[in-house]
């Protein structure tokens, strides 16, 4: 009986955990006017990244004009999403925003918000981009020095959509002709890394077929565990950006002995390895330093391009499989690129996440801007939802009543996530005056001590001349 | 050894009619703190040294009790100005005190 | 100073502020003194600005370690640290066994900067603490010789003492080492004793104690000041200087300067049980004696005092002599200290201590080494000490004694050419100063416009200043000879200054984790491969992971690696050095056998072959070995490792037990790289006589670019199928012979060591990579 009571409870619970759910986030329903006319799909698995383009062709079969779409992540690979983004046939953005379908619990859905509806019998032509790290998996787990790192990629044959499919076609992207095994659903065709899947016709909403590759993909498979960005803004002319970065080979773990014999005897040892990759910073970057807790890592090399500042950053070894390493990277930039101003009202405009290495997977990002002494009226817009800290202090030279500083926090970030945020606050100008002050004070007191003391001093003796 | 005996009653009354009060004060506190250094010592002999900080902080302080007090004797003394030239008694009192706090202090930090 | 003073105020116009000839002296030392201290310092930036601003050496990773511990944990926490992460598995209980006070002086840096909001990195403050205080020293260098001799005297002292070689060696950026404060808080404890002796004040004595305390807490040489000033003082009584004032100012610091000297741990009771201090309190006695016996006299001067009070004095000594003989025969006072003995007969420690005699800064020192410490010092100091002991009085009796104390134990061991450094400056300043005294006597217009040509030529600064002072008196030599002198001096001290700055550049700053090389075309390459491999053994082996390499990486792997290391150069214990030799200079299985009973996950060891260092492992081999047979004599003999003709060589040729050894295999484990013949060892010219070779018991875990530095993994049992040991087994055989580090040894060890004797010896710079690997 016991149990049984228990058990109505626990399903009362979800049911009412999920009905909060569905009361605070966006509820849709699946229009069942809409059917996708045709998609192109290209699969990207050549890197450590699963980068999924889609060109999908809806078509409106309904009477009423439709002014929004949904698109759909199966539960499996939804953890595993990190960017998703949608572009309409003039490659503009288009608004996407997240939601729930009630009977599909499983699944995330986005909404993408066209800008002009689509009349009754039109179809309009989408291109929806998504990146999902981790989805990569080696197999196995843990290779030797000399062998080649094999991944394995689970996903779904067909394009997962609530919607029905007349015809689909898939490419997968893998850059390389060594693979193991993969999955034969006819029509399929191989040729040149690539691997093409049907075209397919009549696939009813959310199916899902298995489709498996297992092929080698020694492309650098390294993971930022932890990136911590620190913009420091001075209205002397400079931001200070320091990043600091731990760094792990998320590949197949290095199994056995590492010999540097084997290494230094020939270039394609240790196929799976990162010697070396490039950090592309700004073009104003200056004065950059490259460093970790033991000093600075003497091997990198700084190229100055048109565009930017291109690092080659080579860590102090090597790295394997599961080896792990962290750096800090820093650098000045002149404030007049990011920084705008009219009268006390300032606006901050900059990256919230900058580049580290190409197809970068970055575990949890943690922004913090320091400001300077005084700023108030904050207001922050981020390009994607992220999770703000609280605002807390930082002291640094000269400082009396700390700086503001604002932190915030996203995880599973990608290179798409490059993007601005904006930042405004208010900052009376006249208080760039208070540091010079304080120092000219500071001094000015000194010397008015030593005047003192050596007035001080001398009455201190004429007492004992006095009594001699 | 018979001078020596013969010295010792002569030696104490020199000692009376020469002696100012003021210095006679000093020897008062230093005999004082040289018993106090004695029965401490004694103490030591017959209980043990069990906490050896303890005791060699009590024992030191006396001593330096001691050492101290003769300092200011000496430097008080009027028969030594030429040896002490440039400090007045006033000086050495406010030396002696200021040696006192930093004595003070250690051993208050030493005897645990 | 009264001259100098009154003689620059002739020279100015008497006008307006320059009234004031005390100013006016002033503003020129203070100037020169500021000049001092920047030459001082910019001569110590070699390091920072060739590399980096990083810690050097070994010693200096552990007090930053240590430092850093104490800035994140608090000062009580530091105090009670104990670190497991070193001398596993016994651990050390470091805020009792080091001297805090250099922690504590960069701490408390630390902490002001930090109130004021100046968030310096305790690493940067580490790195330029020696340098700053090198200026502190120069300015306790001037005190103290202006209180022996004149103001002029000591601008010069200062000045040499600023950028002389013999200390920059040890107070270079970077170089964060007890050293590099102690000097200054010698200088500065020897000048508040002077100036206690000369006013017998107790203010100025307790003054004496507190900065002697300082000293205490920085530096196991504080026992040099502890025998230097009771043995001035009974020289003083031998002499018949007795005086109240020496009474006053000895008692007063001796008591003070015991209790305060007790209350850092590390000393602890020391000052009352052992035999280096016992000559203080032997003194001290001595001059309450003969302060009780004049007091005595004093009230009745006639008659038979004269007599009695030194019959009374030699008794008291006799009888203070004896006691203390006494007590140190019934073990309440503890004899010296091997490391002691070492100092009054230098064959002690190669007999006796293996592990001092294999550090090369406890070896005599040579003739060549004072030369290159003390340039042109080394020739003048005499003439200040002469002259100091020609116008003898008490403060000059103590610098004679400073003297020549410390030029004996400068020559007993290289790295007490610290202690002699300081004096050599304060006594080759006096006879500069007396020298321009008597060539410039007459030369009536030392003109102020030059003030401005000092700016570039720090070190010359003293000396043009040192026209200033000039004597009232009568001409004694020529124009001729005096301009002769006069140029002769200055090329002199030129080049005295162009040398002190080579040698710092080219000889004492060199971090020694980071190595440069030369190509042909002059192009510089830095080898990195330390940081490369503790950086690697920080980041991917397990936290708690156990490294076992010899004594000398014991600090870094702490301090780089973070990881537990087995042996660190604290060498606290002998028997646990010489089971980690032991463990090297056997065959894999026994060594393997070590390495479970020790739970060793890991092997570091230094190979310089591939590039040519000589500083490596199988180079300090030999000193493992006799090491390990000290206390293992069953198990190691050295004659196994050398050839028949005793040579010790790594060819063919070498000793099957040598081939056979851990460290052998692990350095020349899969090395093939190197020179034309691929496997070629660069450092010791040969082929390696054993190669191809496989391990069983080990696994290469990481090797570094250019081979330095070799970490192996050691396998865990079920990895070979071997038959797993029994955790009661598992026990250490260490016999309790623990070589107990004392104060004597004056810090800590490092580890440039002596290299063993090698067949071929290649010439090499330490540190210096010869050849260029492809």
């Amino acid at each position: 009986m016991l149990p049984a009571m228990a058990k109505i409870q626990f399903f009362a619970f979800i049911l009412l955990y999920v009905a909060s759910n569905c009361i605070s986030v966006n509820v849709d329903n699946i229009s069942s006017d809409v059917r996708i006319k045709n998609v192109d799909r290209s699969i990207d698995i050549s890197s450590q990244l699963v980068k999924i383009s889609s060109k999908i062709t809806f078509e409106n079969a309904g009477k009423v004009p439709v002014k929004q779409f949904l698109l759909a992540v199966e539960g499996a690979a939804k953890n595993n999403l990190a960017f998703i983004g949608a572009r309409d046939s003039n490659n503009k953005d288009l608004r996407l925003v997240e939601t729930t379908v009630k009977g599909h619990d499983n699944v995330k859905f986005y909404r993408v918000e066209l800008k002009e509806p689509v009349n009754a019998a039109a179809s309009v032509v989408i291109t929806s981009d998504a990146v999902f790290s981790k989805a990569l998996l080696p197999h196995p787990t843990a290779i030797t020095q000399q062998e080649d790192q094999l991944v394995k990629y689970n996903s779904n044959l067909y394009f997962y959509t609530p919607y029905k499919v007349l015809t689909q076609k898939t490419t997968v992207v893998l850059n390389t002709k060594s693979v193991e095994s993969f999955t034969k659903v006819k029509p399929f065709s191989q040729q040149d890394g690539n691997i093409n899947y049907g075209p397919y016709s009549n696939i009813e909403p959310f199916t899902e077929k298995e489709l498996s590759l297992h092929y080698k993909n020694n492309s650098p498979f390294l993971t930022v565990t932890r990136l911590e960005r620190l913009i420091e803004v001075s209205h002397w002319g400079n931001i200070a950006i320091e990043e600091i970065i731990e760094i792990e080979h998320s590949g197949a773990k290095l199994k056995g002995p590492f010999s540097r014999y084997d290494y230094q005897q020939d270039h394609h040892s240790g196929p799976a390895s990162v010697r070396s990759y490039k950090t592309l910073l700004p073009a104003s970057a200056s004065d950059v330093y490259y460093r970790d807790t033991n000093g600075n890592i003497s091997t990198s090399n700084m190229k100055v391009k048109k565009d930017s500042v291109e690092l080659d950053l080579r860590p102090r070894y090597p790295l394997f499989g599961g080896w792990r390493s962290h750096y800090t990277l820093g650098y000045n930039v002149p404030s007049y690129e990011y920084l705008y101003h009219s009268g006390n009202e300032y606006l901050l405009k900059m990256r919230a996440v900058d580049h580290v290495f190409d197809d970068m997977q970055i575990d949890e990002l943690v922004t913090k801007i320091i400001l300077p002494e005084g700023s108030t009226n904050i207001k922050i817009n981020f390009p994607f939802a992220v999770t703000r800290l609280p605002d807390s202090l930082h002291y640094t030279y000269l400082d009396t009543k700390g700086r503001p500083v604002i932190t915030f926090k996203k995880s599973n970030v990608v290179e798409n996530h490059i993007q601005d945020f904006q930042l405004r606050y208010t900052f009376p100008r006249i208080l760039m005056l208070q540091e010079p002050l304080l120092v000219v004070g500071f001094l000015y007191a000194l010397f008015l001590c030593v005047i003192v003391y050596v007035r001080l001093d001398f009455s201190i003796h004429k007492p004992e001349h006095l009594k001699e | 050894m018979s001078s020596l005996t013969s010295v010792i009653p002569k030696l104490y009354q020199e000692y009376t009619t020469k002696t100012s009060k003021k210095l006679k004060i000093i020897d008062a506190y230093l005999l004082y703190v040289f018993l106090t250094a004695v029965i401490q010592f004694v103490y030591c002999c017959l209980v043990g040294t069990f906490p050896f900080n303890s005791f060699l902080s009590g024992f030191i302080s006396t001593v330096s009790c001691f050492v101290l007090g003769v300092c200011l004797r000496l430097q008080v003394n009027p028969e030594n100005k030429n040896e002490f030239q440039g400090l007045s008694a006033e000086r050495g009192f406010a030396d002696f005190i200021f040696a006192h706090l930093v004595l003070h202090i250690v051993v208050i930090n030493f005897i645990g | 100073m009264p001259s100098a003073a009154t003689e620059n105020k002739a020279n100015v116009p008497k006008k307006g502020i320059f009234n004031n000839t005390t100013g006016f002296s002033t503003l020129i030392t203070v100037t020169v003194l500021s000049l001092a201290w920047l030459a001082g310092f910019a001569s110590r930036l070699f390091a920072v600005i060739r590399f980096e601003s990083i810690i050097h050496e070994f010693d200096p990773w552990f007090n930053y370690r240590s430092t850093a511990y104490m800035v994140q944990h608090g000062f009580y926490n530091f105090l009670n640290w104990f670190d497991e992460r070193a001398w596993y598995p016994l651990g050390r209980i470091v805020g009792g066994t080091v001297y805090p006070g250099l922690m504590i002086t960069s701490g408390t840096i630390h902490w002001i900067l930090h109130t004021l909001n100046i968030p310096i990195h305790i690493r940067d403050i580490c790195v330029f603490l020696a340098p700053v205080f090198s200026g502190l020293t120069a300015i306790a260098t001037y005190l103290l010789t202006s209180e022996l001799w004149s103001r002029g005297a000591g601008l010069f002292a200062a000045c040499f003492i600023a950028i002389i070689p013999g200390y920059s060696s040890r107070s270079v950026a970077g170089s964060y080492d007890n050293e590099g404060i102690a000097i200054f808080a010698l200088q500065f404890t020897y000048y508040l004793w002077l100036k206690s002796i000369k006013s017998g004040s107790i203010f100025w004595s307790i003054c004496t104690a507190l900065s002697y305390f300082y000293m205490v807490s920085a530096w196991g040489g504080y026992v040099f000041i502890i025998n230097l000033i009771p043995l001035h003082v009974f020289v003083l009584l031998i002499m018949g200087r007795f005086s109240q004032r020496l009474f006053v100012s000895y008692s007063v610091f001796y008591i003070v300067g015991l209790l305060l000297s007790m209350q850092i741990p590390f000393v602890g009771f020391q000052p009352i049980r052992t035999s280096e201090h016992m000559a203080a309190s032997g003194v001290f006695a001595l001059l309450m004696a003969i302060g009780a016996l004049k007091y005595l006299h004093s009230l009745n001067p006639k008659g038979q005092w004269k007599q009695l009070l030194i019959l009374g004095g030699l008794v008291a000594a006799v009888t203070v002599f004896l006691a203390v003989v006494l007590l140190t025969y019934m073990g309440i006072i503890a004899p010296w200290s091997g490391r002691f003995y070492s100092l009054w007969d230098t064959g002690y420690a190669k007999i006796h201590i293996p592990i001092i005699a294999s550090v090369s800064e406890h070896q005599p020192t040579t003739w060549s080494s004072f030369f290159f410490d003390l340039h042109v010092l080394v020739c003048t100091f005499p003439v200040g000490l002469w002259y100091c002991i020609k116008n003898v009085n008490d403060e000059r009796v103590f610098v004679a004694l400073y003297a020549l104390s410390a030029v004996y134990f400068a020559g007993v061991m290289v790295r007490l050419m610290l202690t002699l450094t300081p004096v050599v400056c304060v006594l080759a300043g006096i006879a500069f100063s007396i020298l321009l005294d008597l060539v410039l006597r007459e030369d009536e217009t030392p003109a102020p416009t030059q003030e401005s040509d000092d700016k570039n030529l720090y070190d010359k600064a003293g000396k043009l200043k040192k026209r200033t002072p000039e004597p009232v008196g009568e001409t004694g030599l020529g124009m001729n000879v005096r301009s002769g002198t006069l140029i002769a001096f200055m090329i002199l001290l030129m080049l005295f200054s162009v040398h002190c700055t080579w040698a710092t550049s080219n000889a004492y700053s060199s971090p020694s984790i980071v190595l440069a090389s030369y190509g042909n075309d002059g192009s510089r390459k830095i080898l990195d491969d330390f940081r490369e491999a503790y950086g690697w053994l920080s980041q991917n082996t397990a936290e708690d992971a156990r490294v076992m390499s010899w004594w000398d990486y014991g600090y870094q792997i702490a301090g780089m690696g973070n990881r537990t290391t087995l042996v660190d150069n604290n060498t606290w214990n002998n028997s646990h050095i010489a089971l980690v030799g032991k463990a090297m200079a056997s065959n894999e299985t026994a060594a393997y056998n070590i390495m479970t009973m020790l739970d060793v996950d890991y092997v570091l060891v230094i190979f310089g072959g591939a590039i040519g260092y000589s500083g490596d492992d199988i180079n300090k081999f030999i000193w493992m070995v006799r090491i390990a047979e000290g206390e293992h004599p069953k198990d190691i003999h050295e004659a196994d490792y050398f050839t028949e003709r005793g040579e010790y060589r790594i060819d063919s040729e070498a000793s099957k037990t040598m081939l056979n050894s851990l460290m052998y295999k692990l350095s020349y484990y899969r090395y093939d790289s190197g020179g034309s013949p691929p496997g070629f060892d660069r450092t010791r010219g040969a082929l390696p006589g054993l190669r191809g070779f496989k391990l069983t018991y080990l696994e290469e875990a990481y090797t570094t670019e250019h081979w330095l530095v070799r970490i192996y993994r050691v396998k865990k049992p079920d990895e070979f199928n071997r038959p797993r040991l029994p955790l009661a087994k598992r026990t250490i055989q260490t016999s309790n012979v623990m070589s107990k580090k004392l104060a004597v040894d004056i810090g800590h060890m490092t580890s440039k060591r002596r290299k063993g004797a090698l067949k071929n010896k290649p010439i090499l710079v330490k540190g210096k990579k010869v050849t260029k690997l492809d």
